[in-house]
């Protein structure tokens, strides 16, 4: 397949693909509330750890300036 | 999808971004804060004294002559160490500090970047030629410590490093001058 | 005309087989680093190695794999032929030259400085003119990004740019800005000093120019990724984008925020004073963002696919999603590296707290965790996806395809995990063998080993990916026509000139330089440092 003479098929895929409209207006109620779940929880365990390496790891090897 | 539903996706879309956005904006926010505010306050600063010096000339005379270094504690107690870096060993190769009090150590490089940490510690700075490269700190705790150059300074470079002799007060005497050089063990 | 597939794969294959021959040198230098090899190899072959391998990763995988999908997008994404094809073959032709130039200068010893080569240390004149003709290749696809996105845009007036080439344009925006420091450095400072022209070089301006590059360019490693997250991912999961307008907000932030912040990599240098280190490490704060607003919009595109696929509960969408197929099986592995790698680098910058790690093994498991990790995964992913395009060839099985990303992944986590705990004690960086008859080194040697283990299997998985590509060459099966690109939730239909170009941004960029790097690098050119003498490094 040509890369620079895509074929017309190809214009359609990014017209139309195979979801549902309805499918995805009921999925989208609850969209996004794992996600957020997700990413708070990811976010959260950073902060938690970054904190932890702060005060456990850094502060009492010494002051330096 | 109509255009209604449409634009109700789009706004509850954006919303949820926003939410997200603001969410973790102030948390991001609080952290960096707590971290600028413990360095100003403490004064837990990257070492940025800048000072310049000619790395040409840093062995015929001055501060960073062969004489003056190593560890010296001046008449009013302030406990400076002066030290080389070059390519490949630390002039003096062994230096002795004193626990528990504040002391500066001075690095000058004549060749090339170098760099230095001293494990397990905060001490870790840069050594470019052209500058004078300061750290104050306090050791807590007595020991032997490592103090390897940890910038790619050529060919030896992993071979090049210095020890770091902390010594309890009772350790640590200073000569008639001032100096002080590591204990023979 | 069917030479843009070929253009592709010739800079796919010079930009994989440089990754696969330092892959082999990244392996062996951890054997010689281990108790296990304690007394194999010089030093003089070691740093040979360390700067092969850097400039093959750092300048090379890197650079042509971008410019190769970049030339991919602006076909399939703008549904056009290539504009300027003559030019993009010619810099092709002058980017081997120099790859060529300088990895042989560095195979004879002439160019042991790394790959970031620290002046006053000086490498002979042929590396750095090889590294100068890789960045004016790559200077000419730049400006074929640019001319594709105009005149598309002259073609469909009013109409938004399709994400992943507004994204791609973003990014050769981004180098184009990115290389003027490096370049700067390398044609006022180091090849003056290579040829013999000057005799010293003020150092302090040399480290300053180079941190201009030195982070930006890894975001420039980083957008293809994203590229993919946002782009190919929601399709290759059955599901959407959530939200197109945050995919361009995404772009634009690293294209803003990348560059005012390189001296973060110099909070430990003494030519710089508190004043602009801080200032960087808060504007390092704003690049952030873009992570920030990826990590919530991707879930969420995932999650509409998992919950299309039958997921129920709040993380039931997770099980559910595809992961057989290559792409969401990487994404997946990419984000947990991601994770760590960006926490990592969010203790790196945070200004006093970078003592504690610089210049050890936190620093280099870092790297090789969110560039090796998580960017060079979805150059697998990326390339998997659309070498049946380019080859005409279907994948005949993707079980090797899943071995291979899972090899990578956990290789990369079983190298670099155990480097962060060694950077905390202490272990530094760029060492070429280790003492262990020390007792403080002895001790690291065990997780020393384990980490060695990780590189075996990188090393592993990086031949898999080669022969997985090479396959399809001599496949069999014929490619089906597949999509692509994913659509958003709400395609938008108009755009504001804001989120559909970058005029605006540019200006932006131009400014915040100049607050961030106007004084930094102007008082160097008003009062030079002392200079040091260049020290050739043969």
């Amino acid at each position: 397949m040509a890369v620079d003479q895509p074929l017309a098929a190809d214009n359609s895929f990014e017209e139309h693909d195979d979801i549902d409209e309805a499918a995805l207006a009921a999925v989208l109620r609850i969209v996004p509330l794992g996600a957020a779940m997700l990413a708070g929880s990811a976010v959260a365990l950073a902060v938690l750890g970054y904190l932890a390496i702060y005060l456990f790891v850094f502060l009492p090897r010494g002051v330096v300036g | 999808m109509s255009e209604g539903l449409q634009q109700t996706h789009e706004r509850r879309v954006l919303g949820t971004e926003l939410l997200w956005a603001f969410g973790v904006g102030v948390l991001v926010t609080a952290t960096l804060s707590l971290i600028v505010f413990t360095a100003l306050t403490r004064g837990i600063n990257p070492p940025s004294n800048v000072e310049r010096v000619d790395p040409k000339t840093l062995h015929l005379s001055g501060e960073f002559a062969e004489q003056n270094l190593g560890t010296v504690v001046a008449a009013d107690g302030i406990v400076t160490a002066r030290i080389i870096a070059t390519q490949f060993m630390f002039a003096p190769h062994c230096i002795a500090l004193p626990q528990g009090q504040p002391v500066t150590l001075r690095f000058a490089s004549p060749d090339v970047i170098h760099g230095i940490l001293i494990t397990g510690t905060n001490v870790n700075t840069m050594v470019v030629p052209g500058y004078v490269a300061q750290v104050h700190t306090e050791f807590a705790r007595g020991g032997e410590l490592l103090m390897p150059c940890h910038e790619y300074c050529g060919l030896g470079h992993s071979e090049m490093w210095a020890n770091v002799q902390v010594l309890s007060a009772g350790e640590f005497k200073p000569d008639r001058d001032g100096r002080l050089t590591c204990a023979q063990r | 005309m069917r030479n843009a597939d070929r253009l592709c794969l010739a800079h796919f294959w010079l930009a994989f087989v440089a990754f696969a021959g330092a892959a082999m040198l990244g392996a062996w230098q951890m054997w010689v680093r281990s108790p296990l090899g304690a007394h194999t190899g010089t030093p003089g072959q070691y740093y040979m190695s360390v700067t092969a391998h850097g400039v093959a990763m750092a300048y090379v995988l890197s650079t042509f794999f971008i410019m190769g999908f970049g030339y991919f997008v602006a076909v399939t994404a703008l549904h056009r032929p290539l504009s300027g094809k003559g030019w993009a073959w010619t810099a092709f032709v002058v980017g081997v030259i120099g790859v060529a130039m300088t990895l042989v200068t560095i195979a004879l010893g002439k160019a042991s400085v790394l790959y970031t080569f620290y002046p006053p240390l000086t490498a002979s004149p042929w590396f750095y003119i090889g590294l100068i003709l890789v960045v004016a290749a790559s200077w000419v696809w730049c400006v074929l990004m640019l001319v594709s996105m105009a005149a598309w845009k002259r073609e469909n007036p009013g109409r938004p740019v399709p994400l992943a080439m507004f994204a791609t344009v973003a990014n050769a925006v981004l180098w184009l800005w990115t290389t003027v420091g490096m370049a700067a450095e390398l044609v006022y400072q180091v090849l003056p000093a290579a040829l013999g022209f000057v005799q010293t070089i003020d150092v302090g301006l040399s480290r300053t120019l180079f941190s201009w590059t030195l982070h930006a360019i890894v975001y420039f490693w980083l957008i293809p990724a994203y590229i993919a997250y946002y782009t190919m991912l929601p399709r290759a999961a059955g599901g959407r984008l959530y939200s197109d307008t945050m995919g361009r907000l995404t772009f634009v932030f690293f294209l803003i925020y990348s560059l005012p912040v390189g001296l973060h990599h110099l909070l430990m240098d003494p030519e710089h004073g508190n004043g602009f280190k801080l200032i960087q490490v808060l504007l390092t704060a704003f690049v952030t963002a873009p992570t920030v607003l990826t990590i919530f919009t991707i879930p969420a595109s995932l999650e509409i696919a998992g919950r299309l696929r039958g997921g129920r509960g709040v993380f039931g969408w997770i099980a559910a999603l595809p992961w057989d197929r290559p792409m969401v099986l990487a994404a997946g592995l990419s984000f947990v590296m991601l994770g760590f790698g960006g926490l990592g680098g969010l203790i790196n910058m945070a200004y006093g707290m970078n003592a504690m790690i610089h210049n050890t093994s936190w620093v280099t498991a870092h790297f090789h965790l969110i560039y090796g990790g998580a960017a060079v995964i979805m150059y697998f992913a990326i390339a998997y996806e659309i070498w049946p395009r380019l080859t005409g060839r279907q994948h005949e099985s993707l079980v090797p395809l899943r071995w291979q990303l899972w090899l990578w992944f956990v290789g990369m986590m079983t190298m670099t995990l155990p480097w962060h705990w060694l950077g905390l004690e202490g272990q530094w960086r760029r060492v070429a063998n280790f003492n262990y008859d020390n007792p403080l080194i002895a001790s690291w040697g065990p997780l020393v080993i384990v980490s060695l283990g990780g590189g075996l299997l990188l090393l592993a998985s990086a031949l898999l990916f080669v022969r997985n590509l090479a396959v399809l060459h001599r496949g069999v099966v014929p490619a089906s026509a597949r999509p692509l690109y994913a659509l958003a939730v709400d395609p938008p239909q108009r755009l504001p000139a804001a989120l559909n170009g970058f005029g605006l941004w540019n200006v932006l960029v131009l400014l915040s330089m100049l607050l961030a790097y106007g004084f930094p690098i102007a008082q160097f050119v008003v009062a030079p440092s002392p200079t040091a003498i260049v020290h050739r490094a043969e």
